[in-house]
């Protein structure tokens, strides 16, 4: 068993994705609170908007900061898109029926990044990376640090939106009851756009954190909506702050048990362990009934 | 009869779960393998006066004889596509064809590709033999047709040239490779390590059917130095390389040596980690071939200059050797889409040998003259290689025995070891030596 020390760095590392997972998270439950739909896309878009800004900055010459914009632009822009497209069709359709429509999505974005950028190594390493500081003896960098803040800062954002703010207590109507809050007068179709915008503007964040705070790789970062898919899972795609912790615990035991290398390399399952413990816990006072009718 | 088994919102959320747990097989099962030499399509000055139609006895002068018939097999599936290396051995016959081809023959090539679907693979080489009637193969590049095919090609007598992957690719009587494979390669990073005195040798390498059999060399080799040994696995794609990065580094402590054995992406997240939390000058860090590319220089920047040390099975695309000028003249004329890298060196080394050894053939070209020819191969000298280069009767071949280690500079791989033989530690290598002590014509001595 590792030491103490040794377990330090872990710390930093499985926050700063544990923060990342739960953004992710959270843009996952704001749209399928509004809207219905679990989006299967979010890591390919995000993946992809961190590619479309590494080809400005290396092969169009852009500037970081720009190109960076570019890639969180690219999230909302095709994320509204498809909510505007597929939306209205699926509206009434079963949430299943929905999330493997957006996996749709997902399939065409990854097979666009697989003919456009191939297999080749790349990588985009955003300032931040570059700066860093000493807590303890382990060396913390920015984009760690803004992983994080930024997974809490926007957690409670958009509690706070969905509470105080006029189209927030739509989105929450929404989620409740969609005919009830049509016929109230609200639009509807707005604001799930609305919602996928925001939600697609999270997928280009998350992308563009996680390629650097992972790899930038097409596969990988697609890949890696399957965790914060988990921290919302874990939250019965309800609690915005259940969703937050979920997400930062799925970080941090991931971290924790790279260093035990007797599990080492089981610890990809960590982010279902936890959902499927955490879904027999909150179903285990559950009632079973069976009825038969003649 | 009705079931109530669960609430509606907790059966939508198990459903979502398994709809999740099915999306992330599918991605696994998709993401896999991307395995890569890589390349550059950096424009490389040759400076020694060299021109395409060096390839070819009679320049200028197209080859009207009776076409040779020769093929090869490689994978070709997205994220995996080694088939630029048999399309490189095509260009190179090419050239030899628009320059009076071999003895007045043209080469005819045919390219079949495969998707590691061992059934596949099978019926990819009964087409090549048997409705193709290919003479001979060489170029070939497949994950898996050395182990599905060596048997077959030795029922119908033939000696296949190839750039090897499976450990058949090296370890059977019918096949000979121009590179090394990820064992061997391995086992040079290590040894380049271990001359810069580190204390301790951790590998890191994909969690795959075959690493085992990859470990044995490097583990061998570092125990042989007196030196404590460690075998990581790592599942792919990476999902965390600052924590895999720093599981390595204590692996091997203060002044250990950490040797990557992964595709050119997976190196680079573990490394680029590494860098970001201020490892790369804890330890030393090895690398296998794949790494040799200046892709990967590249996106690794200055922080990495001198401080990576690759295993190199080919010489630098930049080196400035007839061999070499050679190559980069005929990619540019004939196959300019193909980036120069280790790939495309093996394409033109396989389309050299062939040529070469088709050459001596007297009388009638066919399926027994061509293999024998292959098979008569010995003491084949290139700049793009350390050592000869030879087929001959033997259990195993593994005549790309003798590497150099790269390092990256300004973006660029450039030389940090001069040639150096591979370990006999190894057993298959040592055995190898045998072979060359008991025949050194082999080798030309």
């Amino acid at each position: 068993m590792p030491s103490w020390d040794e377990f330090q760095p872990f710390i930093v590392t499985g926050l700063a994705l544990g923060g990342v997972y739960a953004l992710s998270g959270v843009g996952l439950v704001v749209l399928y609170r509004a809207t219905g739909v679990l989006n299967l896309a979010f890591g390919a878009v995000g993946a992809m908007g961190a590619l479309i800004a590494w080809e400005l900055i290396n092969n169009a010459g852009w500037d970081d900061y720009p190109a960076y914009l570019m890639c969180i632009l690219f999230g909302g822009v095709v994320t509204l898109a498809y909510g505007l497209l597929f939306g209205p069709p699926l509206a009434n359709r079963d949430p299943l029926v929905k999330a493997t429509a957006s996996l749709g999505l997902a399939l065409i974005l990854l097979g666009t990044m697989s003919w456009i950028w191939s297999d080749k190594a790349r990588s985009m390493v955003l300032p931040t990376s570059n700066e860093n500081f000493m807590v303890s003896d382990v060396l913390v960098n920015y984009t760690q640090v803004i992983g994080f803040a930024f997974g809490v800062v926007v957690t409670f954002a958009t509690a706070a939106f969905l509470r105080y703010t006029g189209l927030g207590t739509a989105m929450r109507a929404l989620a409740n009851d969609r005919e009830i809050t049509a016929t109230l007068g609200v639009p509807v179709r707005r604001v799930e756009a609305a919602a996928w915008l925001g939600s697609g503007l999270l997928a280009g964040v998350a992308g563009l954190l996680l390629s650097n705070l992972v790899g930038l790789d097409a596969t990988t970062l697609t890949f890696l909506v399957i965790s914060s898919l988990a921290a919302a899972l874990i939250a019965r795609l309800q609690s915005l702050v259940v969703t937050l912790v979920a997400g930062i615990v799925v970080g941090l035991v991931n971290a924790l048990i790279t260093p035990i290398l007797s599990i080492s390399e089981y610890r990809d399952m960590t982010p279902f362990v936890l959902a499927i413990v955490a879904l027999l816990w909150l179903s285990r006072h559950r009632e079973i009934s069976i009825s038969r009718s003649a | 009869m009705s079931d109530k088994l669960l609430s509606g919102r907790l059966r939508h959320i198990f459903m979502l779960a398994a709809l999740g747990a099915g999306f992330a097989l599918f991605l696994v099962a998709c993401g896999g393998d991307d395995d890569d030499s890589g390349g550059s399509n950096a424009n490389v000055e040759v400076k020694e006066t060299v021109a395409a139609s060096d390839c070819g006895p009679k320049a200028g002068e197209k080859a009207t004889g009776t076409p040779i018939k020769l093929g090869a097999l490689a994978t070709k599936q997205p994220g995996t596509d080694f088939s630029e290396i048999p399309r490189m051995t095509e260009a190179y016959f090419k050239c030899v064809n628009d320059n009076g081809g071999i003895n007045g023959h043209p080469v005819d090539y045919v390219i079949e590709t495969e998707q590691t679907d061992p059934g596949q693979a099978a019926s990819q080489a009964r087409k090549l033999i048997e409705s193709e009637k290919v003479l001979g193969i060489a170029g070939s590049s497949s994950i898996i047709e050395a182990d599905v095919n060596h048997k077959y090609y030795e029922q119908q007598g033939y000696y296949v040239i190839a750039a090897g992957i499976a450990p058949s690719a090296y370890g059977t009587s019918n096949i000979s490779s121009v590179n090394m494979g990820p064992r061997y390669s391995s086992d040079g990073a290590t040894q380049a390590l271990i001359r810069k005195k580190v204390k301790k040798i951790v590998l890191v390498q994909s969690n795959v059917p075959g690493t085992e059999y990859i470990q044995e060399g490097p583990e061998l080799i570092t125990k042989a130095a007196g030196l404590p040994f460690e075998g990581l696995k790592e599942n792919v794609p990476i999902q965390d390389a600052n924590s895999v990065a720093l599981k390595a580094v204590q692996a091997a402590g203060d002044d250990g040596g950490v040797v990557l054995n992964f595709t050119p992406p997976e190196a680079l997240k573990i490394l680029q980690a590494a860098q970001q939390q201020g490892l790369q000058d804890r330890v030393k860090w090895g690398c296998s071939t794949p790494c040799n590319t200046d892709f990967l220089a590249k996106a690794l920047g200055d922080a990495w200059d001198g401080k990576l040390f690759v295993n190199a099975e080919l010489n630098l695309i930049t080196a400035d050797a007839p061999d070499s000028n050679l190559y980069r003249e005929v990619r540019k004329k004939y196959a300019p889409d193909i980036p120069l890298g280790s790939f495309s060196q093996m394409g033109f080394i396989m389309g050299r040998i062939a040529t070469e050894a088709l050459q001596g053939v007297k009388g009638e070209y066919t399926k027994d003259s061509v293999n024998k020819a292959f098979l008569d191969v010995k003491d084949f000298k290139t700049d793009i290689l350390c050592g000869p280069w030879y087929y001959g009767k033997a259990p195993l071949h593994l005549p790309n025995n003798i590497d150099r280690t790269v390092t990256p500079q300004g973006g660029t791989m450039v030389e940090n070891e001069d040639c150096f033989p591979i370990s006999d530690v190894d057993p298959a290598i040592k055995q190898v030596r045998e072979i060359e002590a008991k025949d050194p014509s082999l080798i030309g001595k």
